[in-house]
């Protein structure tokens, strides 16, 4: 009896045990995984091209990637604003100068957003453009040989973060400050924000290579100016700007710039700002900056540019009006029919859409709310065409399709959501990993949207690749809009932090692209257009080789007589006229990257040597059977030995 | 107090001793970001994060919504618990010693008092936390929202899932409780039984038997009701917000959406079932893991049948999301009465999945299917 009383509890206890282990092991978690049957959707087979070309800003790493879709396939990396040792960028004699700024050469920015050149508001393949956020900057980068070849500075700005976002006809790249400074600069206390900083918007003309400058700059208020767009169609001639910090806090931002219930959209009517130039409804205003340009064969220049046109609001009426926008909007998106603008309140829970004729109607009416700083406060019932529920947490930026159909992130709930223009409601929505931040579809931002791809650019990637140590790759996700549910097709890695991207069909740039340049077109004043002319030349203490480089080998490959103290330079010209044909230059102990030298052009290597011996050089990119030939050597003597100058090959 | 009870309830003293070395209580926290998960373990002593930093990643996200910072030295009650559960071993080790029924009643009276003490103030904490927002500072105001996390269960806060469940040392409490309960049960039984011999004259044998029975029955239900608590069960769609689970579409058609439930209580969530009926073929190995398997009732949308009780029927006049054609009813003649009501042109070829339309051949032709046969005609992809 008293056997079976036990048996009972031991039957009771293990009950209650199981009870207990079976509720903890009760969650549910919502797990994530492709459709296998994605993987034909993406697959360009061995051989094959991809659809698009597509150009994807490096964030930190300063440099523009391009990927083709719907591979996601990197083909790629495009040095913008840093140094780049892989191909010479900014190390080399010939790029050096792209680097530099009014405060000097630098070798890094952060690079947020590409935008494609535009003739009627449909990228015309021409260039891409993408701002420098840290040292204001743009740089604009030929697409037939996808090298930077123009970078201009912004002067009387700072955190060039609402750039360069283009006008239908490529007529203007804006530029904005998302840190109001002094302006000018001048020494006072940061506590003085409200009364001494102000903020900058410039317009930047883009259509002429070479000739890139700010056109005009207008004095706004101290906020922080943070993404922009362009109209279009009936919008065209106004540019659109989301600002944040309303309450001109100038620390702690995190709280104190996200206490208002509404920052502003600034709309700026930049053909009234022509006008007011021309009437001379300006001042001109001191300022110094700087302009690199550089063709393929020659030196980059660096110009002296000066002066800023400065319209004050108060000058020139009807310049901009400010759009009342719930908390803090990031993204500011102007639909393809040039009539909506949607505001990414990121802290907000709905996402508000202004109407462009609501808003000129609103301007006709004067249904203002107030005046600041000369800018009238449009009333934002007033402009406002409808607000989407439910459009998910943290919204930032917008894009649209072909269809109708606009598609916003959502930073926090880390979604992309597909909503109607017409009726503003949500109808479809796709998680996506992680937390994202911009969005592209291409030609998503233009007059002309497609419909079949959307890239989705997340901020955190944590598990969707093998793990790197703590630093991990940024993630782009690849999502099927073609039908009427997203659907997730592919994830690939991306370099550095991609913030912005916009892609083009392949067709347009692929039949324009360069293979090589002509040698008879060298314009470089060390170039040699035949091994005959190749030399070395003493100038004091100044060496220059006129080095040239063709399958499998240097002309001089041996040269002697360089003594400790030399300044060497190394002109050398890839004498190559055939496609996929570089060369590199690679010189031991110089105190710079390779030289990295496409056929028919010409690069330059500095290299000082201290101390005597006899050292190598060699072909870095493997460009025939015999590239493990293509080598030299450098006889270093003291200063001040009477080792003679001698050069040759072969002999 | 019998010996049994007596040693029930030195059990019970003893088992409490699992509290000082283990979790009380548990609250993970799901979001997307969050893949590796974030969560808070209280113990007696302290409030820590399931993994090193959780607890500073946890205060570093609340501070964007004006939530207080977390500080386990600030909390009293960590201060006061290893005492009071220290008292109560102490107290049910010298109740078992002393073996005086009165003592022992008056033992579980303060453990049932203190636990109840425990979960309320347990609740009030995290109102507080979950109320107490200083909206002041914080970037995030949501009108009207809190985030309080559940005392037992799952909620969403904000992009947050938050799941609060006993660990260890709680589930150590509760059975302590249940083991003193049973003692005092026995002892109960024990003393209407002795006082019904003595009543009837008898010598009468004690029953321990029957006092333990009514302990087992006690033990049983409480089990039961925290197995209640926690049975796997479908969860309620969000139409137009939940992701299928392997198509990956929006589920927002309420005629076709359907389910599996793992036993661990996962659930699975589909937007047709044809979908679902790949996934089970093709993603789930083990299907002893699944709990069930639940489908919509066309007839009746929004509706879940259990599939296994359920009628199917396919035909290319039901537009099913993945365009298998493939619906569910509650009964055969449900199903029936819905292939009726479909175009003529369709009745004829299309409730043979799969099957030629031959003309004029006399075939007898299923029209509806059992969850089974369905699985065996779905193919999609």
């Amino acid at each position: 009896m008293k056997r079976h009383t036990t048996n009972r509890i031991i039957a009771g206890v293990a009950f209650l045990l199981l009870a207990g282990a079976v509720a903890t092991s009760c969650r549910t978690a919502d797990q994530t995984g492709g459709n296998k049957s994605a993987a034909e959707a993406v697959y360009v087979p061995p051989g094959s091209y991809d659809e698009y070309y597509s150009f994807m800003s490096g964030g930190f790493s300063g440099n523009l990637t391009v990927y083709g879709l719907p591979s996601g396939r990197l083909i790629k990396t495009v040095p913008v604003f840093s140094q780049f040792a892989e191909n010479g960028w900014g190390y080399d004699e010939e790029t050096k100068n792209m680097l530099n700024t009014s405060y000097g050469n630098i070798p890094w920015d952060d690079a947020h957003h590409p935008q494609l050149s535009q003739t009627n508001g449909v990228p015309d393949g021409r260039w891409v453009f993408i701002n420098a956020n840290n040292t204001p900057r743009i740089a604009r980068i030929d697409l037939t040989t996808f090298e930077t070849e123009e970078i201009v500075e912004i002067p009387l700005s700072a955190g060039n973060h609402a750039s360069p976002f283009i006008t239908e006809n490529s007529e203007y790249l804006v530029s904005a400050t998302r840190f109001s400074v002094p302006i000018p600069q001048k020494d006072v206390a940061i506590s003085t924000f409200k009364e001494n900083f102000r903020g900058t918007i410039s317009f930047v003309r883009a259509d002429k290579v070479g000739e890139m400058d700010v056109a005009f700059q207008i004095m706004v208020p101290g906020y922080d100016y943070d993404v922009s767009h362009a109209g279009k169609g009936p919008s065209h001639g106004w540019a659109f700007f989301s600002t944040y910090n309303v309450e001109q806090a100038n620390t702690l931002k995190e709280v104190n710039s996200s206490q208002r219930d509404k920052d502003f959209i600034a709309a700026v009517n930049w053909k009234r700002a022509e006008e007011c130039v021309a009437d001379g409804n300006y001042q001109q205003w001191e300022a110094s900056y700087l302009r690199n340009v550089k063709n393929h064969s020659g030196m980059a220049r660096t110009e002296q540019l000066s002066g800023s046109r400065m319209i004050f609001p108060s000058d020139c009426e009807g310049v901009i009006y400010f759009l009342p926008t719930p908390k803090s909007p990031h993204g500011v998106d102007v639909d393809p029919t040039g009539e909506y603008i949607v505001g990414g309140g990121k802290l907000a829970t709905v996402l508000p859409v202004h109407s462009f004729t609501k808003m000129l109607a609103a301007i006709e009416n004067e249904a203002f709310e107030g005046v600041v700083d000369g800018i009238p406060v449009l009333e934002y019932e007033a402009v406002m065409a409808g607000e989407v529920e439910n459009a998910g947490l943290g919204p930032l930026h917008t894009e649209f399709d072909d269809k109708g159909n606009a598609y916003t992130t959502a930073f926090l709930s880390s979604e992309v959501v597909k909503w109607d223009i017409e009726t503003f409601t949500v109808v479809d929505r796709i998680p996506v990993y992680y937390s994202v931040g911009h969005l592209m579809v291409p030609g998503g931002d233009s007059r002309q949207p497609t419909g079949k791809y959307l890239v989705a650019l997340n901020k955190i990637t944590k598990d969707r690749y093998l793990p790197t140590g703590p630093e991990l790759a940024h993630s782009a996700q690849l999502i099927d809009i073609s039908g009427d549910k997203m659907e997730m097709l592919l994830d690939f890695p991306t370099m550095g932090e991609p913030h912005y991207a916009q892609a083009i069909a392949a067709e347009v740039i692929m039949d324009k692209q360069v293979r090589m340049y002509r040698l008879e077109d060298n314009e470089h004043p060390y170039a040699v257009t035949s091994e005959s002319e190749t030399r070395v030349e003493r100038d004091g203490k100044n060496v220059h080789v006129y080095m040239s480089a063709i399958r499998s080998h240097f002309a001089p490959d041996n040269i002697e007589g360089i003594h400790v103290g030399d300044k060497v330079y190394f002109h050398v010209t890839n004498l190559e006229q055939d496609w996929d044909v570089p060369h590199g230059l690679a010189m031991m102990g110089a105190i710079a990257s390779e030289l990295l030298i496409m056929p028919g052009a010409t690069k330059t290597l500095v290299w000082e040597p201290l101390a005597e011996g006899v050292y190598p050089f060699y072909c870095t990119d493997f460009c025939s059977a015999l590239h493990q030939e293509m080598q030299g050597y450098v006889r270093v003597s003291a200063a001040g030995a009477n080792t003679p100058l001698t050069y040759h090959t072969g002999e | 107090m019998s010996r049994l009870s007596r040693i029930l309830t030195a059990a019970a003293g003893l088992i409490l001793i699992v509290m000082y070395f283990s979790t009380l209580w548990r609250i993970d926290l799901e979001a997307p970001q969050y893949p590796e998960g974030l969560g808070l373990r209280i113990t007696l002593t302290d409030v820590q994060g399931a993994d090193e930093f959780d607890l500073q990643k946890i205060n570093n996200l609340n501070h964007y919504i004006g939530m207080k910072e977390i500080v386990p030295e600030a909390i009293p009650e960590l201060r006061i618990m290893p005492w009071i559960i220290a008292f109560l071993i102490g107290s049910a080790l010298l109740a078992a010693a002393v073996g005086r029924r009165r003592m022992h009643t008056i033992w579980l009276a303060l453990f049932l008092i203190i636990s109840v003490i425990g979960l309320v103030d347990f609740w009030l904490w995290e109102y507080d936390y979950g109320h107490d927002l200083n909206t002041e500072k914080a970037a995030i105001v949501v009108p009207g929202m809190a985030y309080q996390p559940p005392l037992i269960g799952s909620k969403q806060l904000l992009n947050f899932k938050a799941h609060s469940w006993p660990g260890l040392g709680g589930y150590a409490a509760f059975l302590s409780m249940g083991l003193g309960m049973l003692a005092w049960g026995v002892d109960w039984r024990r003393g209407r039984r002795a006082g019904k011999s003595e009543r009837a004259g008898g010598e009468g044998l004690p029953a321990p038997g029957n006092g333990s029975m009514a302990a087992a029955l006690l033990l049983a239900g409480l089990s039961g009701a925290l197995l209640a608590g926690c049975t796997p069960e479908p969860e309620p769609f969000h139409f137009g917000e939940d992701a299928g689970a392997y198509c990956r579409m929006t589920i927002d058609d309420e005629r076709f959406a359907s389910q599996v439930v793992m036993n661990t209580g996962r659930v699975y969530k589909f937007d047709a079932i044809e979908c679902m009926a790949s996934w089970l073929e093709t993603e789930v190995a083990d299907e002893t893991d699944i709990h069930s398997v639940w489908v919509a009732n066309m007839a009746e949308p929004g509706a879940l049948l259990p599939a296994l009780s359920a009628r199917f029927v396919q035909s290319d006049a039901i537009r099913s999301p993945m365009g298998g054609g493939w619906a569910a009813f509650d009964s055969e003649e449900a199903a029936h009465d819905a292939l009726r009501l479909l175009p003529a042109r369709y009745s004829a070829a299309a409730t043979e999945p799969g099957g030629s339309s031959e003309q004029g051949q006399a075939r007898t032709r299923q029209e509806t299917y059992s969850w089974l046969e369905m699985r065996r005609h779905v193919h999609i992809h």
